[in-house]
């Protein structure tokens, strides 16, 4: 936890910041607003159209007031099937199997591309392809083909999710496979190690740090993928669901709320990522280095020790 | 891409005093650059043999072409009686290269049993011998370090030691010590002499500097570029044991000198001393 606080100052000022320009942006949006419903005669527990602004039943833009009602109303109570926890949840496990099955995809892709040259030349551009398909088009769709074969419920999301999620990965850790230094594959080579040893004693190791950066972006298109899926199919349960629901009641207050929401999830996710990078690359703490996952051909500096 | 060297399988290499013969050995790279042009050489068993020259005069390719980590355009060559090929399935020598290339997610101790553990010793052997090589570069107190804790001239040592785990009979070494600065590698020149002395072990040394090889060979081997080629050999005949006085002795000048004019005479002219 300690971990986390030299980032949550920064973060909190930057919320600040942004509550701080988001008030008067609020006001300027909902005045207009205000005046009409005061022309119209509404029956509003107030007087001018400043006052108002703050007090519409479907703002432009929600008060904070209103926006932390509506938290109120939509986290309680935690186990409602209506309420943000149990559907956030939903979601996130769709997010994270997706994240999972877009890894094993993203994997086979990556070592076939790197292994040999004509499976990225076939295969690439159709990667490339899959992604620039609208994933508000292609999940009804896809969800209509899985149903066909019984597949339904929250699977469908998260294959949906890994749809987009895979191909981030799949270029990240091909990446990372191709990242060995040519004088470390040479090593491997004096030691007349196999195919398969390269692999796993250098190939594999180096990529991992790369491996993390991608599962980053990886979650966050997964999240939306799962949310957009939720949304554009027949949904029970999820973020998107009560999205949808909530659009449809022109709620505008309730889908700020839940929008926030799912940002603060994909942070939360995000994190988790983070969290396991680190426990998984010891060698990579207490600044080593900072961004660069290749090792260095030489250390910049004379070491911390002397030699 | 080796299409003359199984021409005269069995007429070299077959001498029981020489663990390296090279005979006519050329190479030309792809690009038309003639890397390497006729070169001759043997080594016997225990010499420290080192390769010096400008850039481009072929010494690197030299040694890659003896570990088959590329093969001639034309000529033999022979590692212990067997081809370059063979030597380096049967693990015949051990490869230090300009880099020190740890592994940076391995300790120090993991990146010394790499090789063992690639060329599956028991695990417990494993562990004993490179602690045992740690403790020969005198690391083994960094056992539990990851590489980015240790200095560059310590990062050295530990790929030397990794090259040493497996205890093959010849030790490549190309320019290991060439990103180091002065202090520190005259220290590694000792320390590399004490290992060569205490292992038994032939060495074939690439260098750029000029006292580093006439303090460290038993023979220097001058190669000059453009095409790269083997200028001539200059024994070393200072004596076993050398010390940090060596170097100022009248004899390592001398030698210093015949190798600055072997460079010269082969217009190798930017050599860095």
């Amino acid at each position: 936890m300690t971990r986390l606080s030299p980032n949550l100052v920064p973060m909190l000022v930057v919320a600040l910041l942004v509550l701080a320009l988001y008030w008067p942006i609020m006001y300027l949006a909902n005045i207009p607003a205000a005046q009409r419903a005061l022309d119209t005669g509404a029956a509003l527990p107030c007087k001018t159209a400043f006052e108002c602004a703050t007090q519409l039943r479907s703002p432009v833009l929600p008060s904070p007031q209103q926006l932390w009602n509506g938290f109120a109303n939509l986290m309680f109570p935690l186990n409602s099937p209506n309420a943000i926890p149990i559907n956030a949840a939903v979601t996130a496990l769709e997010t994270v199997v997706g994240l999972l099955l877009a890894a094993v995809v993203g994997f086979f892709f990556a070592i076939g591309m790197v292994a040999s040259r004509a499976f990225e030349r076939a295969l690439l551009p159709w990667i490339v392809a899959s992604q620039t398909v609208p994933i508000i088009a292609i999940a009804p769709m896809l969800v209509v083909l899985l149903g066909q074969y019984g597949v339904q419920g929250w699977l469908p999301k998260a294959i949906i999710a890994a749809y987009i999620a895979f191909f981030p990965i799949t270029i990240g850790v091909a990446k990372g496979l191709k990242s060995p230094d040519p004088l470390a594959l040479d090593l491997m080579k004096t030691y007349n190690a196999n195919n398969w040893q390269t692999y796993l004693k250098l190939r594999f190791p180096a990529s991992v740090p790369y491996l993390f950066t991608a599962f980053k972006v990886a979650m966050t298109a997964a999240l939306i993928g799962a949310i957009v899926a939720e949304i554009s199919t027949i949904s029970f349960q999820g973020i998107g669901k009560m999205l949808a629901e909530n659009s449809r009641a022109s709620d505008v207050v309730a889908m700020w709320v839940i929008m926030l929401s799912s940002a603060a999830l994909g942070i939360l996710l995000v994190a988790l990522v983070g969290w396991l990078e680190r426990l998984l690359t010891p060698w990579r703490q207490a600044g080593a280095r900072t961004a660069t996952p290749k090792q260095a051909r030489w250390p910049a500096r004379e070491g911390v020790r002397g030699g | 891409m080796k299409a003359n060297t199984a021409s005269e399988p069995s007429a070299v290499g077959s001498n029981p005093g020489i663990v390296v013969s090279v005979q006519g050995v050329s190479m030309v790279f792809p690009n038309g650059t003639v890397a390497l042009k006729n070169a001759n050489l043997e080594v016997a068993p225990g010499e420290f043999i080192s390769l010096i020259g400008p850039s481009g005069c072929g010494k690197t390719t030299l040694l890659r072409l003896l570990a088959d980590l590329i093969q001639p355009s034309a000529g033999t060559i022979c590692i212990g009686g067997k081809t370059p090929e063979e030597a380096r399935k049967s693990r015949a020598y051990g490869y230090v290269f300009q880099a020190p290339t740890l592994m940076e997610w391995r300790t120090v101790l993991a990146n010394v049993m790499l090789p063992l553990e690639v060329m599956n010793f028991p695990p417990a052997e494993r562990r004993a011998r490179a602690e045992r090589m740690l403790a020969l570069v005198g690391l083994e107190k960094f056992a539990r370090h990851y590489p980015w804790q240790l200095s560059g001239g310590m990062q050295q040592r530990v790929s030397i030691a990794r090259a040493l785990a497996f205890d093959p009979q010849l030790l490549f070494m190309d320019e290991p010590f060439g990103a180091l600065d002065e202090i520190t590698r005259e220290n590694l020149n000792l320390e590399l002499l004490r290992l060569w002395r205490e292992t038994g072990k032939t060495v074939i040394f690439v260098t750029h500097s000029i006292p580093e090889a006439v303090f460290l060979s038993t023979r220097i081997v001058v190669m000059t570029p453009r095409p790269g080629k083997i200028e001539t050999v200059i024994p070393v005949d200072l004596p076993q044991p050398r010390t940090f006085e060596t170097r100022e002795t009248t004899r390592f000048f001398e030698l210093a000198t015949e190798v600055r004019e072997a460079l010269r005479k082969g217009h190798g002219y930017e050599v860095m001393e």
